[in-house]
């Protein structure tokens, strides 16, 4: 079955108008991903009106191109100059930058391409393979459990998103009450119109995206004149010949730590709300504590490259699995890719992948020839991005705005749509100064339907709201909403209050119930051993008198990637 | 009277921006059809906004008052380019009938350009040139690629 899928998705992505747009899309993510102020978000978003006119796979292979260049662009800005092209790209500047300072950026390009190549290419071989798993799973859900994960992706991103977590948690509040403006999916009902008749049919995702992401952020870029008025990189960068051999045969030597980061990677992706700007800390972190020579890293030492570029493309195909199998966005990025889908008139859900196997294994295959091109086209985007850097931000902000308002209008040919993206522009860049977060907004308007419809079906079959807590799925996702929402406490409070140390075996200890309720052998198998592992911890701690150990070097946050 | 913290205002603005949009949900019509009326889910989050205002005037309060950090050229000069940018935005848009889009496009990339970077006669030119090609290739994609009709406007149209 799995074969007669991709033999069907090959045929149907293996053309050449396919490929040659799905390059163009990693080449621009590349360059995208590579201009520190620009997010792949940005690049996902600003490519998307050029997706209307293009059938659905045309469309989504393009835009998981610009996903894939994206998360690989921000390594050569990061170590070729020291800065991190995107959030995702942060811990490649440890080891990178150091490496390329001490003459060889031939070979720290070259270990950062090729890790963020198996990186993708291990994740890609994981989401043909978990997403239907995933997918399976997602069908025992009732209504209860849906709504359930939508709190969890909210509490998450919340928590994650900023140091406020009550700002986040607003922010994933106005997100839901914006996806409330305008027709009732359930009812038929207009809401919040104010009399008016544009706003009867809603706001359309696209421009308040746009709005809220894109311009806003152009406009925090050109906030001060005189960095608006340089060119975008002052220290420039070089041009410099990748070494792939020398590359290639130090990421062999590295195998462990690349298959473990790409790990972290993946399951970091699976996780509504955590992208590649936590899977990259994760990843080096972990790989320093199992090096045997972890005082070398941040020297320009291979390991620390390899481990947070393999995470970082990793978990694009971690936050794929999510979406395609559930339909709830990993990330910012797969949010706007969730709402592309809908543009084309897909709505991934779990019977999704089984109802229409061909698209699903389509998108699964383009994302896994985007990681071939983006090593094909690395060496083209090095050069490009060296022009590209030269241009200072304002001019570039001038034209995108530009382009936004026609790319908006493109959409459903209304200027109401260019209004909405002006005055979501006005709100997402007061938010930002404000020091609200955009990511729970972002997801608030996405996943505000699914909200309400699952718990208007909720309700409709029973009046009994206690099966929020006693379906075990539901239970399952609000205890680690619970805990996602203490999260930013305990990352404060860590190694400094005796508390802390509670934090991880009580959180075993109660998201087992919810899995020996679930039945059968293998989820109350792994309830069981999240017992013994919390009792263990428990006791291992209590042994040595809840000592403290010193916090982690680099704290988890979510940043726009 | 002491002076109050930015958060405590953005609180209060929140929790009268709930107030208004509950007073809103009043005029959602009832249906008797529905197993839950289209005023459910808005009320919902409109309280756990609510709820999470309260919290947010309340932890800004016990933050105190905000130490002098006025930033240097006051409130226009810190936010000066963002402000222009709109304002020129909403020109573009309030103009679109009669420019189109290809030529109310090329005078906002234009203006947007000049206000931001410099305006020597160099740059100026230079900015033109930039918002000339950049706006005409872009036109030209959507009109002519993509098959997307543009808002022509009025002088475009006459002509």
């Amino acid at each position: 079955m799995l074969i007669e899928n991709v033999a069907d998705a090959f045929v149907a992505v293996f053309e050449l108008k396919i490929l040659g747009l799905m390059a163009l899309g990693v080449l621009a993510g590349l360059i995208a991903g590579a201009i520190p102020g620009f997010t792949i978000t940005m690049a996902v978003v600003l490519t998307l009106p050029f997706t209307f006119g293009l059938s659905t796979i045309e469309g989504l292979s393009t835009m998981i191109g610009v996903f894939v260049g994206g998360l690989s662009g921000g390594l050569m800005s990061g170590i070729l100059t020291g800065i991190p092209g995107t959030p995702s790209s942060v811990a490649t500047t440890f080891d990178g930058f150091p490496m390329a300072r001490a003459g060889r950026p031939g070979l720290a390009l070259g270990i950062g391409v090729w890790s963020s190549f198996m990186g993708g290419i291990i994740s890609a071989v994981l989401l043909m393979t978990l997403a239907p798993q995933l997918a399976r799973i997602g069908l025992e859900f009732g209504p209860w459990d849906y709504f359930a994960l939508v709190l969890f992706a909210l509490t998450i991103t919340a928590s994650l998103a900023g140091e406020n977590l009550v700002k986040g948690l607003i922010a994933g509040a106005l997100g839901l009450l914006v996806a409330t403006i305008g027709e009732d999916d359930i009812n038929g009902v207009a809401r919040f119109n104010f009399g008016t008749d544009a706003l009867k049919q809603g706001f359309a995702f696209l421009p308040v995206l746009v709005g809220l992401f894109a311009f806003s952020q152009l406009m925090s870029d050109v906030q001060d004149t005189k960095s608006a008025r340089k060119p975008l990189m002052e220290k420039g960068a070089k041009a410099v010949r990748v070494e792939h051999f020398a590359a290639i045969r130090a990421i062999a030597g590295n195998w462990i730590n690349l298959i473990r980061s790409s790990l972290i990677g993946v399951f970091t992706g699976i996780l509504p709300a955590a992208g590649g700007s936590i899977s990259n800390i994760l990843a080096y972190d972990q790989a320093k504590k199992a090096s045997k020579r972890p005082e070398k890293f941040g020297t320009g030492y291979s390991e620390g490259i390899v481990a947070s570029e393999a995470a970082n493309n990793a978990t694009a195909g971690g936050a794929l699995i999510t979406m395609m199998a559930l339909g709830i966005p990993g990330d910012i990025v797969t949010a706007i890719m969730l709402g592309a889908l809908l543009i084309h008139d897909v709505v991934p859900s779990p019977s999704f992948i089984g109802d229409q196997p061909v698209l699903a294994y389509s998108i699964f295959l383009a994302f896994f020839l985007a990681n071939f091109l983006m090593l094909g086209t690395q060496a083209v985007a090095l050069r490009a991005f060296l022009l590209v850097t030269r241009i200072p931000m304002y001019m570039l902000a001038g034209v995108i705005l530009a382009y936004c308002a026609i790319g908006v209008f493109a959409l459903h040919n209304v200027e109401f749509d260019i209004w909405t993206l002006f005055w979501f522009g006005v709100l997402g860049y007061t938010m930002r100064v404000l020091g609200f977060p955009l990511a729970p907004m972002i997801l608030g308007v996405v996943l505000g339907d699914i909200a309400e419809v699952n718990l208007s079906r909720a309700v409709a079959i029973s009046d009994d709201l206690t099966l929020f807590l006693t379906r075990p799925w539901s239970l399952f996702f609000l205890t680690i909403a619970v805990f996602s929402a203490i999260f930013p406490w305990y990352q404060k409070a860590r190694g400094r209050k005796t508390w802390t140390l509670l934090f991880l075996p009580v959180l075993f200890l109660a998201i087992a119930p919810p899995l020996f309720m679930m039945g059968g052998v293998p989820r109350p198998a792994v309830g069981g051993i999240l017992v013994a592992a919390g009792a263990w911890i428990l006791f291992s701690r209590h042994r040595k008198g809840w000592k403290l150990e010193p916090p982690e070097e680099h704290e988890v946050h979510l940043e726009e990637t | 009277m002491k002076a109050l913290n930015r958060d405590t205002i953005v609180a209060v603005i929140l929790l009268l921006f709930c107030g208004a949009f509950y007073a809103a949900s009043f005029r959602i019509e009832e249906t008797t059809y529905a197993t839950i009326g289209a005023e459910v889910w808005p009320r919902l989050i409109l309280a756990v906004m609510f709820a999470l205002s309260a919290i947010y005037l309340v932890q800004s309060v016990r933050k105190g008052p905000p130490v002098a950090e006025r930033p240097s050229g006051g409130f226009f000069g810190r936010y000066r380019n963002a402000i222009l940018c709109y304002l020129l935005f909403l020109a573009f848009l309030l103009t679109l009938d009669v420019l189109g889009m290809l030529l109310g496009g090329i005078a906002f990339v234009f203006l947007a350009l000049s206000v931001l970077g410099e305006r020597s006669p160099k740059m100026l030119a230079t900015h033109a040139v930039v918002a000339i090609v950049s706006v005409g290739a872009m036109w030209s994609i959507f009109t002519f690629a993509l098959k997307v009709i543009l808002p022509p406007g009025i002088i475009l149209s006459v002509w």
